[in-house]
């Protein structure tokens, strides 16, 4: 039997169904004091470092996601069909077989190559504003950083980013609570995509260059390659995936830093401590703030019995910062910290990562050097601290650096 | 050739074992094992593995 609130009175309850409900704040580190897990509309959540971990890596779990649509009344179609493909909903061997495709186009080597593009374009976006002393944080860096870092990515033109970004955004809106309301927009913006995608698809198949669609097009292993299909559904899910979750982390960092100046002024004279700023703001300040498994199979975790298709809800600001599993939880970029789970876990591991660490650790020590003193210039409008979040609009003040 | 895994670095997330699963396994109780001195045709799987390692914890000597 699951255990339920009458079950079980000591473990406390989270209105997560609720947008105002903060998962970062002094009710869940105080409930992380007095129980490992809680309960939820939305199944379990796990808070603490150590169960959130093993929980991420178990494999009676699936990845919570696949269930999505159904969730949301929403059996066929275009959406369904895209979403039961994408790497993040297969498992086992199906997984796999995709995952060994892609995975050489994300390379470290592969990745890192692109750095100078990625310093030019951070340079670039600045440069347009930094004279005024203010910028909108969002749509003059995050948005069109990460969209087109894509384009470059993918080898697109960067002109074609706000089209990209615009196609992105409507199927993001998948994730959100109107789902459902948003139905024929979300499938416009797919059918946008998909035939984007399969004419860039045909294109490097008789144009190959150095860019991440020829080689995935080229993409084989042990006589093994992606189909038609399988490329055009894998190349949406890498814009799908890839945009806002960049967009978001990089408000994310900023706002981090505009609680903790000395750490940003540290950042603009020691650039090479980019890479541990990304890892140290992805701790603290997750934009995936919870990640979703379901039980295949019923066990017995820490005493507490999940039953097969039980939804767990991993927490990760509130693991990156328990204090019963590391002895600093404060945020330090030069801090010897425990890895976080920005990235989620396991098989379901976020694919990107080396994008994503890479241009971040690019942007925040020049933005660091270049944008002295930033300053919140009014409230912003902000995503719930909770799901997918992150900043809508920022506008922010700071004196121009060099 | 000979493969080590730098144990301080390692999390467990098996991504190891998708690249390459006849060199790396994630056992029942979580926790990596693998082939230190596997057979030489596994080469390029191995390069993949260490590629995919999300710590970039595994290191492939001659």
């Amino acid at each position: 039997m699951t255990a339920t609130q009458a079950d079980v009175p000591d473990v406390p309850y989270f209105d997560l169904a609720d947008p105002s409900f903060d998962v970062t704040s002094e009710l869940v580190h105080a409930a992380r004091d007095e129980s490992w897990y809680v309960h939820t509309p939305y199944g379990l959540a796990v808070l603490r470092y150590n169960e959130v971990g093993a929980l991420l890596k178990d494999r009676r779990l699936r990845q919570g996601s696949a269930a999505w649509p159904a969730h949301n009344g929403i059996h066929s179609g275009l959406f369904t069909d895209w979403w039961n493909d994408v790497l993040m909903n297969l498992e086992g061997e199906d997984h796999h077989r995709i995952r060994r495709l892609l995975n050489p186009a994300f390379s470290p080597k592969v990745i890192n190559a692109m750095v100078p593009q990625f310093q030019a374009l951070a340079e670039e976006l600045v440069d347009a504003f930094v004279d005024e002393g203010r910028c909108e944080f969002v749509s003059q860096f995050a948005e069109p950083y990460s969209a087109r870092i894509l384009c470059i990515l993918l080898g697109l033109p960067e002109s074609e980013w706000q089209q990209i970004s615009t196609w992105a955004v409507d199927l993001g809106l998948s994730l959100g609570v109107t789902f459902a309301q948003d139905l024929d927009k979300i499938h416009a913006a797919l059918e946008g995509l998909y035939g984007y995608c399969n004419e860039l698809i045909a294109d490097r198949r008789d144009n190959p260059r150095d860019d991440l669609t020829t080689r995935l097009v080229q993409a084989s292993r042990d006589e093994d390659r992606l189909t038609e299909t399988e490329l055009a559904v894998s190349l949406v899910f890498l814009i799908f995936a890839g945009m806002d979750t960049t967009r978001n982390q990089l408000g994310l960092a900023l706002q981090t830093f505009l609680r903790h100046p000395d750490q940003w002024a540290k950042l603009a004279e020691r650039p090479d401590l980019g890479r541990a700023a990304v890892e140290e703001v992805m701790r603290v300040n997750p934009t995936i703030t919870w990640i979703t498994r379901e039980a295949l199979e019923p066990f017995t975790f820490q005493g507490l019995e999940i039953e097969q298709g039980q939804t767990i809800q991993l927490f990760s600001h509130s693991a990156g910062t328990d204090p019963s599993a590391m002895a600093d939880t404060t945020f330090d970029i030069e801090g010897d910290r425990a890895s976080h789970m920005g990235f989620g876990g396991g098989v379901h591991h976020c694919l990107g990562h080396f994008v994503a660490r890479t241009d971040m650790s690019v942007a925040l020590p020049l933005l660091a050097r270049r944008l002295r003193d930033p300053r919140a210039d009014g409230p912003g409008e902000w995503l719930p601290m909770s799901g997918n979040t992150g900043p809508v609009r920022f506008p922010i003040t700071f004196t121009p650096g060099a | 050739m000979r493969v080590i895994v730098d144990r301080a670095l390692c999390d467990d997330h098996g991504q190891c074992e998708i690249a390459a699963p006849n060199v790396f396994r994630i056992g029942v109780d979580g926790k990596l094992e693998y082939d230190e001195r596997p057979d030489p045709s596994e080469r390029d799987a191995i390069e993949e593995a260490a590629d995919a390692c999300p710590l970039q914890a595994i290191l492939v000597q001659e």
